[in-house]
């Protein structure tokens, strides 16, 4: 078996609405291996987007542990939490989040430059290249479709090779046909850097891709199966 | 149908508050309020003026006359046609208290007056009393009255002695208010005497420099008009000047106007700061509307329902808009009614009135549209497809046709309506045109902005602060053309308000020489010329004496036209102008055209006229000139034309003449004296022991009095400005909020990327102070020249660019720019990432 990489411990997390305290998750309890694809599906409102910001440090668990590489993240400020990201995990929304004021190179080299890393535009550049975007490397956000708007993002995602790659619904604002081979570059690019791979999904197509499923309800844990066998990095 | 249901859209959007509009409405309540608040108060005043003409003249009309009383046949003129008449005498003179060395002196304006004076309103005494009881004699000793700044100054109290000319007064009274006083600059403050009491003084000896104004009272049911083209026409040829009470201060009524004018202008250069927030406000409204728009389309509403939809919002939200403005601009004059009144030297009764109202009204209402309509345009362009796909709201939509169409008739209103409201076409053409322009400049910025930044973004590598900056600046998305175009055109009007005010207060300081003379002596009799001489010259600290034999005379005719017919509204041909004559050219001379006629000529008058000013008046060599001195009209060939330096505080006359024109008229002399500090009091008593009747004006008094005018001119610029700072101030508040959305989005994907919140706040700060720069040079630039326009062609000034002035707008455009950058960064900083992304999501 190879190391955790990411483990959650009794996790919750309880925001404040206008109704008052809602308690999202409900006492989670998750181990992920390094190199492994996870699909955390379950119907809306179960908690999966949540957990997904939890386990990138993009929310803070009211109580319990997430540990990522090592590093307990609910002890880290939001510095901390950011620093830790450079290069260790990529993100990827189904909303793109591209930064509508940058170009498409600029947003993907945007992480490297933060991480410090002298050749952010030329690293940025092969990306995109590797996502078929060559011709599109100038081009704004809105003047790229959503599918194309999506490759930025993963390269985006993928630039500073991170360990964890997390996904959420990353083809939820995609025609089928594009989403797929959004699919396809995801998991390819877990292939090709060995990256652990989480991804939120409601297609269980797209779930059955992943070597393990996690089912969620009402902010728990409601199942677990394997679809496959667990892939190591190479 | 379509109207209807537009309406019905619009008042369900409006049902839902006007938050997103707050700075649209403050833009447009400022500027209007502005507007109405000038406007209100100058046609209070023009109202009193009209209103209190009689007062302010002293009767229903007046003949005035240069240096000399009216003559036989000009007074039964007057007598058969007045039913009450008064006259009144003015002059400047030296008013001294006490004797010998222990003697004040202090330059006063005198009136003298008859016992029918006033004619028309009342004087106001302290103590309280008639003005016959006021001049009245005690002990042989006849009454005056002062006003309090100079009885003060003279350290005179109520039944002290004080000497005019040769003759002793006893202080009466002080003067609270004179109901004709509102006659324009007094070089002192005044003294008031009966005339038949100046006997004596030596004072109004021919020659002397003194006016005579004849007040006249008609019988009811005369009109003024026909009088006064009878008396025209009767005495066209001594000089006599008419004025009427239909405009009994004209100075004044000149003054405000132009002054008024200029405000609203000023107010209607903040209005297009606000309409930039307008734009800006509308802009970032529809943005937020788009999904709205896309449902409405979804559901079958047209383009032009949704157009028509959004349009009506507006329109009601800038007639609300308008109408606060209108409230605060009538309202805020009122409530400082008592203030403003205590200020102006008549009285006057702040009240609303409609036409300021309804000109404020119309520059909004104008302005409101063309900075909305563009917006607005865009709601046409929405689809529905934008409910599914991001389609982006701040995409550029150029106008159709139609649109233009509405644009350039809505501008070409603006124009008409403010020449015709101003009443100054080129002002009002100068300052729209130089708004314009300003905002094309400011484009241009932009673009050239965004171009370098898209640049130099793609070159600052490893500094990851500076390049999120400069490609949020260089983003076609980006708000650098917003911010640049509002804050900029804020601070070009700040700039050119800061650079006339600067000038403004420089002017006088920087037009004199290094050496001014210290005294200008006025009244020197010609039998008093060498005793003068004799002691000024033997004085060692005396650097510089000039002289000159001066007469004053009205230019009447030019080549035997009337001159004004000539040329127009000259400032030469208003009033009564000093000439002189001489032999020779005088020390100091520069003759560009023609000659100076011969030392012992004796021919048909020749005259050498100030180039400059024979240029601007269409004059040139041999052309006739007529001049009326004393009654009696000289016509003069001009044989030479002459450079005259009027900044150096020294003697320069307009027109000279040859001697043998001019000798036998009587005539005082003038001379400037340079001394050194030390003996200026010595100079000052010795002089007016020995010539009472000579008049000292102490040359750095009269440049204080002339700069205190300019400072007062400054002040009411620079509070009208204020009110475009504070529009700016909006317009910029508004844009930082405007794209807070955009930056709490940017920060937390930023966040995601691995940015620390030192480095996305650094981005925000290096991108809004690099904006605030760039406005605030373009500013300094369209100031400078806006500046130079008004010095050069409003103020009739010279220009020169203040570069502390121009540094203060540039830094405080950067500092605001920058404070509002950060203070709406902290919501983006506080943002937790996963809060916004998944609101998005």
């Amino acid at each position: 078996m190879s190391e955790t990489i990411l483990s959650l411990e009794g996790v919750r997390l309880v925001l404040e609405g206008n109704a008052g305290p809602l308690e999202i998750l409900k006492g989670i309890t998750l181990d992920i291996r390094r190199g492994e694809s996870l699909g955390l599906v379950g119907p809306s409102g179960s908690g999966k987007s949540s957990l997904l910001m939890l386990m990138g440090g993009l929310e803070r668990a009211t109580s319990g542990r997430v540990t990522a590489l090592g590093h307990d993240l609910t002890a880290l400020d939001e510095d901390a939490l950011a620093r830790f990201r450079r290069g260790n995990m990529g993100i990827v929304f189904q909303s793109f989040h591209l930064i509508p004021t940058m170009t498409a190179l600029e947003n993907v080299a945007i992480p490297l430059e933060l991480a410090g890393v002298a050749d952010a535009f030329a690293r940025a550049a092969v990306e995109l290249e590797a996502m078929g975007l060559r011709a599109r490397m100038d081009h704004y956000p809105a003047q790229l479709s959503g599918g194309e708007q999506q490759r930025v993002a993963l390269a985006r995602a993928a630039a500073p090779r991170p360990a964890i790659l997390l996904a959420d619904e990353p083809t939820g604002n995609l025609d089928a046909a594009t989403g797929a081979a959004i699919m396809d570059l995801l998991f390819a690019l877990r292939d090709r850097h060995g990256a652990t791979l989480i991804l939120v999904t409601h297609a269980p197509e797209l779930a059955a891709r992943c070597d393990r499923v996690v089912r969620l309800a009402d902010g728990r844990i409601a199942g677990e199966e394997r679809a496959g066998r667990v892939r190591v990095a190479e | 149908m379509r109207a209807p249901v537009a309406l019905r859209i619009a008042r369900r959007e409006l049902r839902g508050g006007t938050r997103g509009f707050v700075v649209f409405l403050l833009c447009l309540m400022l500027g209007v309020a502005a507007i109405a608040a000038v406007g209100t108060v100058r046609a209070s005043i023009e109202a009193a003026i009209r209103d209190q003409g009689a007062v302010l003249l002293g009767g229903d009309a007046e003949m005035a006359f240069t240096y000399r009383f009216a003559t036989a046949a000009e007074r039964a003129f007057m007598a058969a046609r007045a039913a009450n008449l008064s006259e009144v005498v003015e002059f400047r003179s030296m008013a001294v208290a006490g004797e010998g060395t222990a003697a004040d002196r202090a330059l006063t304006q005198v009136k003298a007056v008859d016992a029918a004076y006033p004619l028309a309103g009342a004087m106001v005494f302290d103590p309280p009393m008639t003005p016959a009881e006021a001049f009245a004699a005690t002990g042989g000793v006849p009454g005056a009255a002062m006003d309090p700044v100079l009885a003060d100054r003279l350290r005179l109290a109520v039944g002290d002695r004080f000497r005019l000319g040769g003759k002793s007064f006893r202080l009466a009274a002080r003067i609270l208010r004179e109901p004709d006083a509102a006659g324009g600059f007094m070089m002192g403050p005044r003294t008031m005497v009966r005339t038949a009491d100046l006997d004596g003084s030596g004072l109004l000896e021919p020659g002397s420099l003194f006016d005579t104004r004849y007040r006249l009272v008609l019988p009811a049911g005369a009109a003024v008009g026909p009088l006064g083209r009878e008396a025209a026409a009767a005495f066209r040829s001594t000089g006599m000047q008419w004025r009427d009470a239909r405009d009994g201060a004209p100075g004044m009524r000149r003054f405000v106007d132009r002054m008024g004018s200029f405000l609203v202008l000023v107010g209607l250069a903040g209005l297009a700061v606000g309409g930039v927030g307008i734009g800006a406000a509308v802009r970032s409204y529809l943005d937020g509307k788009v999904a709205t728009m896309a449902a409405l389309k979804a559901m079958g509403a047209t383009s032009g329902t949704i157009f028509a939809a959004y349009l009506a919002q507006v329109a009601a939200l800038a007639v609300s808009g308008v109408a606060a403005g209108l409230v605060l601009g009538a309202g805020a004059p009122i409530l400082a009614g008592p203030l403003i009144a205590g200020a102006l030297p008549i009285p006057v009764a702040i009240g609303v009135s409609a036409r300021p109202l309804a000109e404020a009204a119309t520059y909004g209402l104008l302005t409101a549209a063309l900075f909305a309509l563009w917006p607005l345009a865009r709601t046409r362009e929405v689809t529905a497809a934008a409910l599914f796909r991001d389609l982006g709201p701040g995409r550029r939509v150029w106008p159709g046709w139609r649109l233009s169409v509405a644009l350039a008739g809505i501008g070409s209103a603006l124009v008409v309506v403010a020449v015709e409201f101003s009443g100054v076409p080129e002002l009002a053409l100068g300052t729209l045109g130089g708004t314009v322009a300003a905002l094309l400049v400011l484009a241009l910025a932009a673009l050239a902005l965004r171009r370098v930044a898209r640049r130099a973004g793609r070159r600052v590598r490893g500094r990851p602060a500076l390049r999120l900056a400069l490609s949020a600046i260089g983003s076609p998305r980006g708000e650098a053309s917003a911010v640049i175009l509002a804050l900029g055109l804020g601070l070009s009007v700040l700039a050119a308000v800061g650079q006339i005010d600067s000038n403004l207060r420089a002017a006088i300081g920087r037009d004199l020489p290094e050496v001014a003379p210290t005294y200008f002596f006025v009244d020197i009799q010609p039998g008093q010329i060498e005793g003068f001489l004799a002691r000024v010259r033997g004085d060692g600290a005396v650097s510089r004496v000039d002289t000159a034999p001066m007469l004053r005379g009205v230019v009447t005719r030019i080549n035997g036209r009337d001159a004004r017919a000539v040329a127009g509204d000259h400032w030469v041909l208003r009033g009564d102008r000093g000439l002189t004559y001489s032999p020779v050219p005088p020390e100091r001379t520069r003759i560009v055209a023609g000659e100076w006629w011969p030392e012992d000529y004796a021919g048909p008058p020749q005259m050498s006229f100030a180039r400059a000013e024979a240029e601007e008046m269409g004059l040139k060599l041999h052309d006739r000139v007529t001049v009326n001195l004393l009654g009696r009209d000289i016509e003069a060939e001009i044989t030479s034309l002459r450079e005259v330096d009027f900044g150096t505080g020294g003697i320069g006359f307009v027109m000279a003449m040859d001697p043998a024109a001019l000798q036998g008229a009587p005539h005082s002399w003038i001379a400037t004296v340079y001394a050194e500090p030390r003996a200026e009091a010595a100079i000052l008593r010795d002089l007016a022991d020995a010539y009472p009747n000579i008049t000292a004006i102490r040359v750095k008094d009269a440049i204080d009095r002339v700069s205190e005018a300019l400072a007062a001119i400054a002040r009411a610029t620079a509070v009208a400005a204020g009110v475009t700072l504070l529009t700016g101030a909006v317009v910029l508040v508004g844009a930082a909020a405007a794209g807070e959305r955009a930056r709490v989005q940017e920060a937390a994907v930023l966040k995601t990327l691995g940015a620390t919140r030192a480095t996305v706040l650094a981005s925000f700060a290096l991108r809004s102070a690099l904006m605030g720069a760039a406005a605030g040079l373009v500013a300094v630039a369209s100031g400078a020249a806006a500046g130079w326009a008004v010095m050069r062609f409003v103020m009739e000034g010279s220009f020169r660019f203040e570069p502390v002035s121009a540094l203060a707008i540039v830094t405080g455009g950067s500092l605001a720019t920058l404070l509002a950058g950060l203070v709406f960064a902290l919501r983006p900083l506080a943002a937790r990432p996963a809060q916004v992304l998944r609101a998005r999501g």
